[in-house]
């Protein structure tokens, strides 16, 4: 799974990349459920702010909640795919 | 000679004085002279009053020096706020473009913060 697709510059013309999402309008007050997804190279547009997406990094959905900065950036941009190298003590030597 | 606030001696190129200031290369610098009717070679002392006058105010327009540092701390700190891979990535003193680090990534551990000096 590619890190983010943000960096490699898209034509123009072709426009964002939009992914059909299925985002529900619910009616204020109500709570709306988060978006589970795996398309992690869909282009964050302006009418997602304020939802909550879950985004798979190819093990687990992280919870992301899309704020304005975040417009026009990648869903998985904010959903690491990799971990922190740790040392693992062995126990028998 | 004063240009935008910094003392230049009189035998020191206008090019090298130019590209002395954080956000002035080889590049701006040349479209500068080029603008401003000043030959390659020319040194400060041969400036005459006008010439200094353009140059300072030229340069006044543009984010060059600690306007330019701060922006670009700025864009590094959204990113790191925003929780974006790239933003993890200047905070841990990584390469942010997807470069190994298997060896070197030297560039990225002098460089790479979050309040990056240059």
């Amino acid at each position: 799974m590619r890190p983010t697709t943000a960096l490699l510059s898209r034509s123009v013309w072709k426009g964002p990349h939009i992914v059909p999402l299925p985002i529900v309008r619910s009616k204020a007050g109500e709570r709306v459920p988060p978006i589970k997804t795996q398309a992690r190279s869909a282009t964050i547009l302006p009418n997602f702010v304020g939802l909550i997406f879950q985004v798979h990094n190819g093990k687990i959905y992280n919870d992301v909640r899309i704020t304005e900065d975040m417009v026009g950036h990648k869903l998985g941009e904010f959903s690491a795919t990799r971990k922190r190298f740790a040392y693992k003590q062995t126990k028998n030597k | 000679m004063f240009i935008f606030g910094v003392n230049f001696p009189e035998t020191r190129l206008v090019s090298a004085a130019l590209q002395s200031f954080y956000g002035i290369g080889p590049a701006v610098s040349r479209t500068l002279m080029a603008r401003f009717r000043i030959h390659n070679t020319a040194r400060i002392g041969e400036l005459d009053a006008r010439q200094t006058d353009d140059l300072a105010a030229q340069l006044s327009t543009m984010t060059i020096e600690n306007d330019l540092k701060r922006g670009m701390r700025e864009n590094i700190r959204r990113l790191r706020d925003m929780g974006t891979y790239r933003g993890r990535r200047h905070a841990m003193g990584f390469p942010v473009r997807g470069q190994n680090t298997r060896s070197q990534a030297m560039t990225a551990r002098k460089l790479n913060k979050i309040e990056r000096r240059a």
